[in-house]
């Protein structure tokens, strides 16, 4: 039974990956307060971290084409233990849109609408993304190209526009970051922008061509990290070791571009870009959720559920923390820790099992 | 504020349940009313003010206090 009858194409979930690692260009904001400088290296460490997982979840989708991950979760664990590991998914992936959610509304109130409620604009925004989640994956992954051209033309742009105030004495001197923040750093890096593609265990099986999966999403992975690499080198270059102290360093950055007086005042294009691109990562999150609640309860569509999930993911979002700094702590000291099951731990176990009982290959004899 | 709350659950009951009932999907339904109401209670305990264990002091006491994973 496939609820999903949208397919993407293998260019679509590059520029899919690509959308989802450039929303967390902002939340790389986490990893500036242990690693400093050093930032920069975390990147690519966090990147190399998170490659075997990419590849873990690769060999998962291609050794059962077609299947998401409750339907593996259910053929490789049984019923019963299968439907428990897909509802902590479930509970996983909401955490992670609330925390995003929460993410978004921190900043907006901070920088954009200060006297408004939280919860007007979370209302708003989680509606524009049911709407999406209503449509189906195949209109997210149309729209988000046009998200990803929009990122990348202001991420190169701002990076360009700054060239004149970047200081490379800000990187000196490399290497000196004690080994324990190096990994904290390197632990939040993978955790958070990289390690939440897990997620596409769930989008993944409507790629039309599954052979090119392998290659779409590393060149996603790779794309997706140049991105983040251009973001943490010239928040670095111009900033120095202020970044450390404020609160949002992309912000602050562009904020300092002034070419002759008359282009100035760019920083709104950064919440342009956290809003388009946390519309992207929002929605895939949203649609993960509902498309396994729809399966994990085998209901012919996830139509009717778009709604009451929309209002959990709204308190959820108002739940997860008290205020903005609680918030900030936890993802960089907790954080971490609590997505290891759900992004490394769970998948590479749901792989290990499979080899073990080779599944699928008896699929037509001896487990059936 | 309660009002608001109930009636926003209310239209959202009457936008999905009619369709659901004419195609007779009722295990849908059963999933939208129980899905409904775990979002009807932490938003209603909100409106009223009480305060609820955050996530993160929850996710904090698990893997700070008990399993003694934490940075810092």
């Amino acid at each position: 039974m496939q609820i999903e009858k949208g397919q993407i194409s293998s260019s679509q979930l590059v520029l899919l990956i690509v959308g989802f690692i450039q929303g967390s260009t902002l939340t790389v904001t986490f990893s500036y307060g242990v690693t400093r400088h050093d930032t920069w290296l975390v990147v690519l460490t966090g990147l190399a971290i998170s490659i075997p997982f990419a590849l873990v979840y690769i060999a998962l989708v291609q050794k059962f084409p077609g299947k998401n991950l409750v339907q593996i979760n259910d053929l490789i664990y049984g019923p019963y233990l299968g439907k428990l590991f897909s509802a902590f998914y479930l509970l996983f992936f909401l955490s992670l849109s609330a925390a995003n959610l929460r993410y978004l509304g921190d900043f907006i109130l901070t920088y954009v609408l200060p006297e408004t409620p939280m919860i007007a604009v979370l209302i708003m925004f989680t509606f524009v993304c049911s709407w999406a989640v209503r449509s189906g994956i195949e209109v997210i992954a149309r729209c988000n190209i046009i998200f990803v051209v929009v990122t990348t033309v202001i991420v190169g742009s701002t990076f360009v526009l700054l060239l004149q105030d970047m200081k490379l004495t800000n990187f000196l001197p490399v290497f000196v970051t004690p080994l324990k923040d190096f990994i904290h750093g390197t632990h939040v890096m993978a955790a958070i922008p990289f390690g939440e593609t897990a997620v596409f265990l769930m989008v993944m099986p409507y790629l039309n061509k599954i052979k090119h999966a392998k290659s779409s999403f590393m060149l996603g992975l790779l794309i997706g990290a140049i991105t983040l690499l251009t973001v943490t080198f010239r928040d670095i270059a111009v900033l120095g070791n202020t970044i450390t102290i404020i609160s949002q360093p992309s912000f602050e950055a562009v904020r300092l571009i002034n070419i002759a007086k008359i282009i100035t005042r760019l920083e709104i294009f950064v919440a342009v870009v956290l809003l388009v691109t946390f519309f992207i990562k929002i929605s895939l999150f949203y649609y993960a959720t509902l498309l396994g609640t729809a399966h994990l309860f085998s209901l012919r569509s996830y139509g009717p559920l778009i709604l009451p999930m929309g209002i959990l993911i709204i308190s959820f979002t108002i739940l997860i923390a008290d205020s903005t700094m609680e918030q900030v702590s936890s993802a960089s000291n907790i954080w971490p820790f609590y997505t290891i099951p759900g992004e490394f731990l769970l998948p590479s176990l749901t792989l290990l099992v499979a080899k073990i009982r080779g599944l699928p290959e008896n699929q037509g004899g001896k487990f059936r | 504020m309660i009002l608001l709350l109930v009636m926003a659950f209310t239209g959202v009951t009457l936008y999905e349940v009619p369709s659901l009932i004419r195609k007779k999907c009722w295990r849908e339904l059963f999933v939208f009313a129980f899905l409904l109401l775990v979002a009807f209670i932490p938003s209603l305990l909100l409106t009223l003010g009480i305060d609820l264990p955050t996530w993160s002091r929850v996710i904090e006491y698990v893997f700070k206090d008990l399993l003694r994973m934490s940075y810092k």
